[in-house]
């Protein structure tokens, strides 16, 4: 089953005089359960098909069909709540809330769903738990070391049961003791049956992921299956 | 579906305790703004307290007073005083009134009691001038219509003329000697007291003058001491503080038709003073409310520019808000909840240290204050009203960020 698909995305940004051309007609497609790895030089438009996919931004033109939901088209309303129910991010530098606990930041898109108190600290109590840090709900994201802080980011993706996980540069910030849990988590995780998508430009990382997605200049080179 | 009030009142609460200092430089226009407003509303709520109780003593709602009208060119002919006949033909024509005190004023009265000398004013007066005044005696008697109609040579006396001539002496039925004429003391007054909860410059019994005349019958001023007394004033007391509007009217038609149309009378109703009295207030309630606005407007833009400061500095964390599925409506009632959980704070701070201050100011502009307990109500709703208008602006700016940007931001 597709979860993603694309058809001739094209961004453009536009800066006063300048117009930049981001992506130039990207098509993609991605099957439920799959473990992406997105790659490519600075500048070739893999963050900006990051945003456009986890639905923070929407295409100059050009459709994207999420779920088989035709999401390209909806208004930016509407993309908070498939931002809410359907995609997890992780970025690379974990943007936790430093003044709430860690606890409170993965409650956060429960929260946002409108669950009950009681009902969100269980669970994201739960997810904590199944990430390691049960013993550390009370604290604040600057009293945990860096791999700590991303798998608390990880909860908090993953807490809302999301139908795509989306990872920029996730282990971008780590050393490689701590990258490599990372790495490890978001392998059970796909293993556990959750598509990842991860943008990266280690291709050690990348070889973690069972498809490459090579970018350049605003296009796919290499690697797309469709 | 958005989060609840609750969920916002609770980021709002952590919000405010995670910035103390800024919360409490924020705070503190809207606590001023409302202890201003607060201190003005009891300044007014004293002042119509006094001015009412000032009423309340001099005759109440219903008083009608009669008087020489100043303005009047006595050039022009006429005298602003009644005869007896006079007087009884208007208690005639006004038997919806409930009292009638017509008075001979003289004003410096030699009273002389075994070689002691006493001058105050002696006054001319029916016995209605008891419910005329609301004033009885304390000891003794009021002399009756008997009296009136004999002209006896009775008096009663103030309290303070009773201290002063008579000493620890029993006054009552003494004989005073007054102008030649001798009088026997049937009452004694009870003392007035009226002070002025304020102090300062009306601090005193400024009912003491009353304390130091003496009373006699109408008949007998205008009989016995020389032909130049004559009513040239009168208390009227209506049933009701209505009816003595419709009095003082009929009042004024009576006596320019007495008079042969010259207007050498005035007739003013208590009604009516009151009526300018809160005319009056109303001109310096506006000039102190308008004070209290403007440093609530100055307070609601120092909000709002802390607010948008505010929002400048976070809003990376607007920015994962927004990613993990906040709409933009919840950012904009987080940031409106938290501008108006500060003006409220800063509201009740204002009203508690505005009653605290009420005595020190009370004191130190010596004007009678009275708590009022809609002010609270007031000030609270302008507090809030304060945060809705100012935090407006913060929170459209806030909920308007693009989330992309947002985040890239450091």
């Amino acid at each position: 089953m597709e979860i993603i698909k694309t058809s001739s995305l094209v961004k453009d940004y536009d800066l006063g005089k300048l117009k930049v051309r981001a992506l130039s007609g990207v098509d993609i497609s991605i099957t439920a359960g799959e473990f992406v790895a997105i790659m490519g030089p600075s500048g070739s438009g893999k963050s900006t098909l990051m945003h456009i996919i986890g639905c923070l931004d929407r295409p100059t033109t050009g459709e994207y069909y999420l779920d088989s939901e035709l999401v390209s088209k909806l208004p930016k309303s509407a993309l908070a709540g498939i931002r809410n129910r359907k995609i997890g991010f992780v970025f690379q530098s974990f943007n936790l809330l430093p003044h709430l606990n860690i606890l409170k930041n993965v409650e956060l898109p429960l929260m946002y769903s409108g669950m009950g108190s009681r009902k969100r600290r269980s669970k994201a109590m739960e997810i904590l738990d199944s990430v390691g840090l049960s013993d550390r709900l009370k604290h604040k994201p600057n009293e945990l070391s860096g791999g700590q802080r991303q798998r608390v980011a990880i909860a908090r993706a993953i807490v809302n049961d999301p139908s795509i996980l989306l990872a920029d540069e996730p282990t971008g910030n780590l050393d490689s003791q701590a990258g490599g849990d990372i790495l490890e988590i978001f392998n059970n995780l796909h293993k556990a049956g959750n598509t990842v998508i991860m943008v990266t430009h280690d291709p050690v990382v990348a070889n973690r992921a069972n498809r490459i997605i090579r970018f350049k200049d605003g296009l796919v080179a290499d690697g797309d299956l469709a | 579906m958005a989060i609840s009030l609750r969920e916002s009142l609770h980021i709002g609460i952590s919000d405010i305790l995670m910035r103390k200092i800024r919360s409490a430089v924020t705070i503190l226009g809207i606590v001023l703004g409302v202890m201003c407003i607060m201190v003005v509303l009891a300044i007014i709520s004293g002042m119509n307290a006094s001015t009412l109780s000032w009423m309340e003593e001099r005759g109440g709602a219903s008083k009608i007073d009669v008087y020489r009208n100043w303005d009047y060119d006595f050039s022009k002919g006429g005298y602003a005083s009644l005869s007896l006949a006079e007087v009884s033909r208007i208690r005639e024509l006004i038997p919806e009134a409930k009292a009638m005190n017509p008075q001979v004023q003289m004003w410096d009265k030699t009273l002389t009691f075994r070689g002691l000398n006493y001058a105050d004013a002696v006054m001319g007066v029916l016995p209605d001038f008891q419910i005329a005044e609301n004033w009885y005696p304390a000891r003794g008697r009021f002399f009756g219509n008997l009296d009136v109609r004999e002209s006896s040579n009775v008096v009663v006396i103030g309290s303070s003329v009773a201290r002063d001539l008579f000493g620890t002496r029993d006054p009552l039925g003494q004989n005073l000697n007054m102008g030649g004429i001798m009088m026997q003391v049937i009452g004694v007054m009870e003392e007035k007291i009226w002070k002025n909860e304020g102090g300062g410059p009306w601090s005193g019994n400024v009912l003491e003058y009353l304390n130091r005349q003496s009373f006699i019958p109408l008949s007998t001023a205008m009989n016995k001491f020389g032909g130049d007394n004559k009513v040239n004033s009168m208390q009227i007391i209506a049933q009701s503080p209505d009816q003595a509007l419709l009095l003082q009217k009929k009042l004024n038609t009576i006596l320019l038709n007495i008079k042969q149309g010259k207007e050498v009378f005035r007739v003013t109703s208590a009604q009516e003073q009151m009526q300018q009295m809160k005319q009056n207030a109303q001109v310096f309630s506006m000039i102190f409310i308008l004070i209290g606005v403007i440093s609530l407007f100055v307070g609601g833009i120092v909000i709002m520019n802390i607010m948008l400061a505010s929002i400048k500095e976070r809003t990376r964390e607007i920015g994962v808000r927004l990613a993990v599925g906040a709409r933009r409506f919840d950012v904009f009632i987080q940031f409106m909840v938290q501008t108006v959980l500060i003006t409220s704070i800063g509201g009740i701070l204002g009203i508690v240290s505005g009653f605290s201050i009420l005595n020190l100011v009370s004191g130190f502009l010596q004007m009678p204050m009275k708590p009022n307990p809609n002010m609270i109500m007031v000030a609270l709703l302008v507090s809030v009203g304060v945060g809705l208008i100012f935090g407006i602006a913060p929170a459209i700016k806030a909920s308007n960020l693009d989330p992309v940007i947002a985040l890239r931001e450091e």
